[in-house]
């Protein structure tokens, strides 16, 4: 053994044996490209969902032959970088990852998360201003004021107003009901704090009309069991979108992005 | 809070849908007052939430009305569980769709916000059947899908081009015998489910109203369109939706209709495009193409009381070569079948004719197959309904997103040979329709009841109602209970009426203009009929704007003057009427025809959405496309039964 050792030849051999290990880890020298049972299968089943039949061996061992040479060739597209400013490689990649992103661990949220949340966006669950009132119907502002005045002396609603296919009384009507039915601008010229009263004319897309407000239901939020299915709704929407963003802020948080 | 009025709002409660009401009291007294009169369900709604002192009125809508209230939809809504929706971008959901139909603001995947000026009150997402979800499971590149060869490019779907690439490369996969390879039963059923569960979610009863629907998107052996929207009644639908890979003739949906409808599930179908059908919406023979008979014409009409008028996609009233004679047949025609440039021929796809062609039937075989009701709506693809012309996003996602991509405003650069706009058919496409009912209520039952009656009318946009009645003792214009009398005395859209004697019935045809669009221009009775065994048809003016008068001699009322200025799309104000209403008698009236009338409004000419998008590019509107259009309304008809 001591004389072996003393072999340079040997030593030559130990040590060029062990560069070449070295050299054939850290060089560009690609990794075998491996034809696994794994592999085959895939291959295989890929043709048959496409095909409705498995592949013959003629077929398979052509099938394989072509996924050798586009592995070759993917390695070798790796290799030299050519994914790096690819639009459409990127744009694949960052779908991949929103797809893992958003994926939102939270199943159903406890009820007391979902009224907090609730509470914080509470505009979306308020209902309008809503007015209850009847109206009549005038062509001309004269025959409205006219109207007004008969009215102020006693005279019934009913004899009043021409007929057009606008109802007589609306309930519950909130300001955009009002602009939608009757035109633009025209909920704002009603005073709402006169009730039961007529009021007007106000100008329509139709002419001009008389009011008189039955009731007015004042602003209301929604009560949160009447709101529950809109509430989980947003709040898995709003939850998707924080995830997405966290997950972003936590990768730019440990990368230094210099603008030059 | 007063006693009464606690026990009153729980009486309303009790005996309306229109009330959600929860009246929650401080005091015990009060409580124990009302408990007597209160629902139950108003009971277990105090327990659970806190003691206010106040009650708290959710209602936002008038109580049932007999004489009816006009409604306004959309029953032809895509999302991204259509095949195609999906390719152009759009990753909106069911839930998305009836937020937005609520009043909701939904992102458009070129990055715009959509919202309506005001929220509509029912909407139905109808999403094609085929390879519903599957597409949106094929861009997730954890799903097996994602492997299918088809799948390729799936996850990488770029600009316009690319995406219309990919869309005629699924739609004419779907066309191979190879279709039913991605046509993923457990994808479907998935989606599915959730389709239906959002539109029983958004369901308001009294508010807003939704259906369980889809489309049933099938064609003949030529392209010719033979698409329908499924709209069902209830809550519940059928494990799956019946599809064109389960058969391509629209026969063996109305199979699979029937009998469902025997199991209990109700449901109707609405044809539409028929104007890309190159004459087999309305053709003459069955699938097989044997001459139609009277099986086939009331399974036809039990199954599909309805068809779209107007869309996006052009409106299938009549067309120029079919109807000469009427000035206003040129209207967003749509020259070629669906998804194709293969010109669609117009004989048998148009809804004129087809009546015709019906009444004919009638006339000699003692059978309808074409009496059918009228409805429009949007076809949109983005989940958001698009009928206006002043606030339009087309409907094919990044597609036909802006006025580049839909032929309104030049390219940057002019393509070889010179041509200035982009190479579309987009520019055919127009800014439409809506749906409308006169229903009770605004309630699934109510409404549906509307579509089974053919009490139903169609608007290329605007929300202009019309009513129509024929009979013989119907009551004069300016009663104050018109309607009820009318309803009382007569029939009303949809409906037939026996004639009586030799004179005319009466027809009452009233219009009444959208208070956020243009005033009306004139209102007009489009009556068909059989003489001597052939089809006719007339175009009659019955009340014109500014109070002239018709000209009796041409049936046309005088220009009235109203004008556009198309450099800023404003027009001509204090020219048109809020609502026009006729009392009609047909002077040509004759018992022993069969005969249909229908009402046609028009407004006053607006900017067509592609004048609009070349407004606020700043460019001139392309000269080659109209810059103006008439909005419109189409009531269903009154059938006349002969007296003989």
């Amino acid at each position: 053994m001591r004389s072996l050792l003393r072999q340079p030849f040997l030593w030559f051999l130990c040590i060029s044996g062990a560069l070449f290990v070295a050299d054939a880890r850290t060089s560009s020298q690609p990794e075998a490209i491996v034809v696994s049972p794994a592999v085959r299968q895939r291959i295989a089943l890929l043709w048959e969902t496409q095909m409705g039949t498995s592949p013959s061996a003629n077929e398979l061992e052509s099938l394989i032959a072509g996924w050798i040479e586009e592995e070759a060739l993917y390695r070798e597209a790796m290799r030299l970088g050519l994914d790096r400013e690819d639009s459409i490689i990127r744009r694949r990649l960052v779908q991949k990852l929103n797809f893992i992103a958003e994926s939102d661990p939270v199943a159903e949220p406890e009820d007391a998360t979902l009224e907090a949340f609730y509470e914080s966006n509470i505009a979306d669950y308020t209902l309008p201003e809503r007015l209850t009132f009847s109206q009549l119907t005038f062509g001309e502002e004269a025959s409205a004021l006219a109207a007004l005045d008969a009215l102020a002396s006693g005279a019934d609603a009913d004899t009043l107003g021409e007929s057009t296919m606008l109802n007589r009384t609306y309930s519950y009507r909130s300001a955009l009901d009002l602009n939608s039915t009757f035109g633009l601008g025209f909920a704002s010229q009603i005073d709402t704090t006169v009730l039961s009263s007529w009021q007007g004319p106000y100008k329509s897309s139709f002419g001009y009309h008389l009011i008189r407000l039955n009731s007015v239901e004042p602003e209301q939020a929604t009560p949160f069991f009447a709101a529950r299915d809109k509430v989980v709704r947003d709040y898995s929407q709003a939850n998707k979108k924080s995830a997405r963003q966290r997950y972003v802020e936590n990768l730019l948080e440990n990368t230094e992005i210099r603008i030059e | 809070m007063k006693r009464t009025t606690i026990a009153s709002l729980a009486n309303h409660f009790q005996h309306s849908r229109q009330f959600f009401l929860v009246a929650v009291v401080a005091a015990a007294t009060a409580l124990a007052g009302c408990s007597d009169q209160a629902a139950p369900e108003q009971q277990a709604a105090t327990a659970e939430t806190e003691i206010h002192s106040q009650a708290v009125n959710l209602a936002t809508a008038d109580a049932a009305n007999a004489d009816r209230n006009a409604y306004f939809g959309d029953l032809h809504v895509h999302t991204m569980y259509s095949f195609d929706a999906f390719i152009f971008g759009t990753t909106s959901s069911p839930d998305d769709a009836y937020e937005f139909a609520k009043g909701g603001t939904v992102v458009h995947p070129a990055g715009f916000d959509m919202t309506l000026n005001r929220p509509l009150d029912f909407y139905g997402v109808s999403d094609h059947a085929f390879y519903i979800g599957v597409l949106r499971e094929m861009a997730n590149p954890e799903s097996e899908i994602s492997k299918h060869e088809i799948a390729a490019g799936m996850t990488t779907l770029g600009d316009a081009a690319d995406r219309g690439r990919k869309f005629y490369e699924i739609f004419d996969f779907m066309q191979t015998e190879r279709a039913p390879e991605i046509n993923d039963p457990e994808i479907r059923k998935s989606a599915w489910e959730d389709i239906k569960a959002a539109a029983n979610r958004h369901n308001d009863p009294g508010n807003f109203t939704t259906f369980i629907a889809y489309e049933y998107t099938t064609s003949d052996r030529d392209q010719g369109n033979l698409h329908r929207n499924v709209i069902f009644r209830g809550d519940t639908a059928p494990e799956l939706p019946f599809s064109r890979i389960d058969s391509q003739n629209p026969e063996d949906l109305w199979k699979w209709m029937d009998s469902n409808r025997e199991q209990g599930i109700e449901s109707l179908a609405i044809p539409h495009n028929s104007n890309g059908s190159n004459g087999s919406m309305f053709a003459l023979v069955d699938w097989a193409g044997n001459p139609l008979d009277s099986a086939y014409s009331e399974q036809r009409m039990r199954n599909e009381p309805l068809v779209e008028i107007t869309q996006v996609k052009g409106t299938s009233d009549t067309h120029p070569a079919l109807s000469p004679n009427d000035e206003w047949s040129d209207f967003e025609i749509m020259k070629l079948r669906i998804a194709s440039r293969l010109e669609s021929k117009p004989n048998g796809s148009y809804i004129r004719e087809a009546y015709l062609n019906g009444i004919t039937l009638q006339d000699q075989q003692g059978f309808n197959p074409f009496k059918f009701g009228v409805i429009g709506s949007s076809d949109t693809h983005n989940a958001t309904y698009a009928g206006d012309e002043d606030n339009y996003w087309s409907k094919v996602g990044l597609r036909d997103s802006d006025g580049v991509l839909r032929g309104s405003v030049p390219l940057d650069e002019p393509r070889e040979g010179g041509e200035v706009y982009a190479d579309t058919y987009f520019n055919q496409w127009g800014a439409a329709g809506l749906a409308a009912v006169w229903a009770e209520e605004n309630t699934r039952d109510s409404i549906y009841d509307a579509f089974r009656r053919k009490e139903t009318f169609g608007t290329t946009g605007p929300r202009m109602k019309v009513r129509f009645f024929a009979g013989y003792d119907l009551p004069e214009l300016d009663d104050p209970n018109l309607v009820a009398r009318a309803y009382a005395n007569g029939v009303t859209m949809g409906g037939d009426l026996l004639a009586q004697s030799a004179e005319s019935p009466e027809f009452i045809a009233w219009v009444a203009r959208d208070a956020m669009s243009a005033p009306l221009q004139r209102v007009q009775i489009i009556k068909g009929w059989v003489q001597g065994g052939a089809a006719q048809e007339r175009v009659i003016d019955v009340a014109c704007s500014g109070g002239m008068a018709v000209d009796l001699a041409t049936n046309r009322c005088p220009d009235n003057g109203a004008s556009v200025d198309i450099g800023d799309c404003s027009i001509s104000s204090n020219v048109g009427e809020a609502e026009l209403k006729a009392k009609w008698r047909d002077p040509d009236f004759d018992p022993n025809q069969n005969a249909f009338y229908y009402v046609r409004a028009l407004e006053n000419p607006t900017c067509r959405w592609s004048t609009w998008d070349a407004v606020r590019a700043g460019v001139e509107p392309r000269a080659d496309m109209a810059t103006t259009i008439q909005e419109r309304v189409w009531s269903s008809p009154i059938w006349i039964t002969p007296a003989n």
